[in-house]
């Protein structure tokens, strides 16, 4: 038992915490200033890795390097599938009814074609690259360097993009579209320009993720679709459209998941967060810190 | 005993009192109006009447049962049809089986669609979109979706009909004739009809009692011109307190 | 109106019967990608009746599939085939009760996301469940022959078909499409909206269960992976919005055009199966939502009315 008080512990959950707020807050960006749930959310982390992945192994490029190129394609690709895709069914009277139901099925068709382009492309094969692995030692935790560079790059940014939304104008505006549509476009804010950045924030933001974890963990066409679930429970938990509620909530399940399996074992990491995405959205689908009001 | 009793109701969204101590009844038979400035809480009285909220505090009686608190298929079921301010068609569907459905369902309980069907026909002809049942509802003028409304409510059988403000936009022509025509419903359905209107000349004409609604609040209930010449409802209107 | 049932009756009994002569004419292969299209057609037939008459979109219909073969798997050896059968259907239809009793309170993409993650819970618990039991994979020996499953699924199929269209001509039909156009709506005329959502899902989840236990016999090897399989759900929403889910001849339609694509595509460039899945998927929802059988239905109205 006292293994789980370990620092060990602690530290996994620093990192994983980490890296699950800066996927949600990407997620809960686009859905809080557009009602869209982008279920393709994960495979953009999945895009960001295999840019770093191969960005080391063909040109020996640092991912600490390569994270500008996979974020500057993924606000591209954001912004693409936005003009082309979403804007198209925003747009249409037919469409725009069932936007919720039918953008869900536009992600999940982009997400198809996302992995398995990659499967096409790159194989289905794992694949892996060691960078900055030597250990430190911070007490009695041990942590390799990428970790620690990952727990700190995540932490900053998501910090920087809060602190944004907070302080600038364009946040601001931001801001006042994901409280109050229908005000926020009296008070002379283009919901269009807010649109495209969402999505290209979003975007970015996933893609770094992407970057970050290719350091520490294999690379595969299909690994995005957990970080697609962790990113929905924590922006449920967190309370849909409240970006605070994402970082904390990252590390929440962090918690769960890490302290869960360590309590159960490995194989019950899935159903432990199954678990927790059911009973939250059938229990508080307000989450946690309220926010949103759920439809009812 | 009154068709319809609200025994101090009261409904709060968050920190906002959108009505408060609001007591009245609507005898078996009557034309009653509810009129006030905007946000004085008339279609948060429907609402709560329909079921589509639950008041905070209060009680609602429909035939002397009970009904706050039920869900509005429920109270639909009991008697009570409304029509929304800002019209609902199924716009996908064709204007006579938008009223089908409703004639299926509500407190006539068709169990036969094309007997649904047929009463649905039935009502459109009294409405006068007849010759309009085969079009798509999107494809309706809003008098059109107004007068389908209507009729989709008017399908459900209901006891107690309450009118949101379904002569917003007309023709002064065309208020009377929609008066004609709901007064002649009223007649041949046996009807109690509870309406909103800020069409002032048309809810005068039409109602024997008017209530009126100010900040959530009853201000004035009584007959068409003793409401008009109260004083604390022509404050209310103009927005000066008197002297 | 009468005489066009009539002859719709007389064409559907037709097609049922050339397909059962299918095991008589054709090779094994054939009957094989025959079993599969029956199949197909039983999941995407029995899905529209909530996810397209209603509009709430299950995400995770494998589930069901999954349970059913589970069902099987647990009872092979144990209790006769054609006992097994129904009782897959009626332990899918519980499961879908259990879920959409908390679940359908939950409005639009909420209960979307939340069939995938139900589908995906009862995946790994059942793999949970397989491993503490010592069991990684099960062989089904003394299975029914290939014909014998091709009947069952040509029964299933043709059952699927008929409840869709029955369901879409009834006055509950009526009711679940008012829930799609506006529930607010639809409740304030009367139509008791979480009663019908969680009678037409639990009503969905019927065949697929019992399709679930025909064809876990069919590989003669369970695998929990295999049965809960996102793709399974993935493929049974492509084929009903393509095909058109809004009446028994959509799913029919998709179920056809994608099993055909697949049988070109699937053995040699499965990616490029999936990416045009995908791609399909998207196109159809953007340029045609109502499916193929929609615009043939668009066309017919525009030249005869």
């Amino acid at each position: 038992m006292d293994s789980l008080l370990s620092g060990q512990l602690l530290v996994a959950t620093l990192v994983v915490g980490a890296l699950y707020a800066l996927v949600a807050l990407g997620l809960n960006l686009i859905y809080g200033t557009m009602r869209l749930l982008n279920i393709a959310h994960g495979d953009l982390v999945m895009l960001g890795a295999y840019v770093s992945y191969w960005g080391f192994s063909l040109a020996s490029v640092s991912p600490l390097v390569s994270m500008f190129v996979a974020m500057a394609l993924s606000a591209l690709l954001g912004m693409a599938i936005y003009v082309v895709l979403v804007r198209r069914a925003l747009h249409s009277t037919a469409l725009v009814a069932r936007i919720e139901a039918n953008s869900l099925l536009i992600f999940f068709g982009v997400s198809v074609i996302l992995q398995n382009t990659a499967a096409l492309l790159f194989t289905a094969n794992p694949r892996a690259y060691a960078y900055l692995d030597q250990v430190i030692r911070i007490g009695d935790a041990a942590i390799s360097a990428n970790r620690l560079v990952v727990l700190v790059v995540a932490l900053v940014v998501c910090v920087a993009a809060i602190l944004y939304l907070r302080l600038s104008m364009t946040g601001l505006a931001i801001r006042a579209l994901i409280q109050e549509r229908d005000a926020a476009r009296l008070a002379g804010i283009e919901p269009e320009r807010i649109h495209l950045l969402s999505f290209a924030l979003g975007f970015a933001m996933a893609a770094l993720a992407g970057s970050l974890i290719s350091m520490i963990q294999q690379v595969s066409p299909f690994m995005g679709f957990p970080f697609t679930i962790a990113a929905f429970v924590i922006i449920i938990l967190g309370g849909l459209g409240n970006l605070m509620g994402s970082l904390i909530g990252g590390f929440l399940l962090a918690a769960i998941e890490t302290y869960g399996v360590a309590l159960t074992s490995a194989s019950f990491r899935s159903i432990l967060i199954y678990g927790v995405f059911i009973a939250v959205l059938v229990w508080r689908p307000q989450g946690l810190f309220g926010g949103a009001r759920v439809a009812r | 005993m009154n068709l319809l009793e609200l025994d101090a109701i009261e409904k709060r969204f968050g920190g906002v009192v959108a009505v408060q101590a609001l007591s009245f009844a609507v005898a078996t038979g009557e034309i009653v109006g509810i009129m006030g400035v905007n946000g004085a809480g008339k279609t948060t009285v429907f609402s709560l009447v329909a079921g589509n909220q639950r008041p905070s505090a209060g009680a609602i009686h429909f035939d002397g049962r009970r009904i706050d608190g039920l869900r509005p298929d429920a109270i639909n079921r009991r008697g009570i049809a409304r029509t929304f301010q800002i019209v609902r068609p199924f716009s996908g569907m064709s204007v006579v089986e938008n009223v089908a459905i409703g004639a299926m369902y509500g407190a006539g309980r068709e169990r036969s669609p094309s007997a649904a069907t047929a009463r649905a026909r039935a009502i459109l002809d009294e409405v006068g979109l007849a010759d309009r049942a085969g079009d798509r509802a999107g494809a309706l003028t809003l008098a059109g979706r107004k007068r389908l409304e209507i009729a989709r409510a008017l399908a459900t059988a209901p006891r107690l009909l309450m009118l949101d403000e379904v002569l917003a936009g007309l023709t002064p022509v065309e208020v009377d004739e929609a008066l004609a025509m709901l007064l002649a419903l009223k007649r041949r359905h046996g009807l109690t009809l509870l309406v909103i209107e800020h069409v002032m000349r048309a809810l005068m004409r039409l109602c024997e009692r008017i209530i009126v609604l100010h900040h959530g609040e009853k201000i004035a209930e009584g007959a068409p011109d003793a409401v008009a010449a109260d004083r604390r409802v022509i404050d209310a209107y103009l927005g000066e307190p008197a002297p | 109106m009468t005489r066009r049932r009539l002859a719709a009756a007389t064409a559907f009994l037709a097609v049922v019967a050339l397909a059962a002569l299918a095991p008589f004419l054709l090779g094994p292969y054939l009957v094989g990608v025959a079993l599969d299209l029956l199949m197909w057609i039983a999941l995407a037939e029995s899905w529209i009746l909530l996810s397209g008459m209603t509009g709430y979109i299950s995400l995770g219909h494998a589930v069901f599939f999954g349970t059913g073969g589970y069902v099987m798997v647990l009872a092979w050896g144990v209790l006769p085939f054609w006992l097994v059968v129904p009782l897959g259907g009626l332990v899918a239809g519980l499961l879908a009760l259990a879920i959409g009793y908390p679940c359908l309170r939950v409005r639009g993409p909420y209960f979307v996301i939340l069939t995938f993650g139900v589908a995906e819970f009862a995946k790994f618990v059942v793999v949970a469940i397989e491993a503490g039991l010592g069991k990684a994979g099960r062989l089904m020996f003394g299975a029914p022959s290939l014909d014998e499953l091709y009947f069952v699924m040509l029964a299933l199929a043709a059952a699927a078909f008929v409840i869709a269209d029955c369901v879409r001509r009834s006055r509950f039909g009526a009711g679940l499409r008012a829930i799609r156009e506006d529930e607010d709506a639809a409740e304030t005329i009367g139509v008791p909206t979480t009663r019908f959502k969680i009678l037409a899902y639990t009503l969905s989840a019927i065949i697929p269960g019992m399709v679930g236990t025909v064809m876990v016999l069919r590989s003669t090897y369970f695998e929990p992976l295999q049965v809960f399989d996102p793709l399974i759900s993935f493929t049974i929403v492509t084929m009903a919005i393509i095909g058109g889910s809004d009446g028994a001849p959509g799913p029919l339609m998709g179920a056809v055009f994608l099993v055909s694509l697949s049988e070109l595509l699937w053995a040699n460039l499965p990616e490029v199966y999936m990416i045009l899945l995908g791609a399909l998927l998207v196109g159809f929802v953007l340029g045609a939502p109502d499916g193929i059988h929609g615009w043939i239905r668009a066309r017919l109205a525009r030249r005869g009315a």
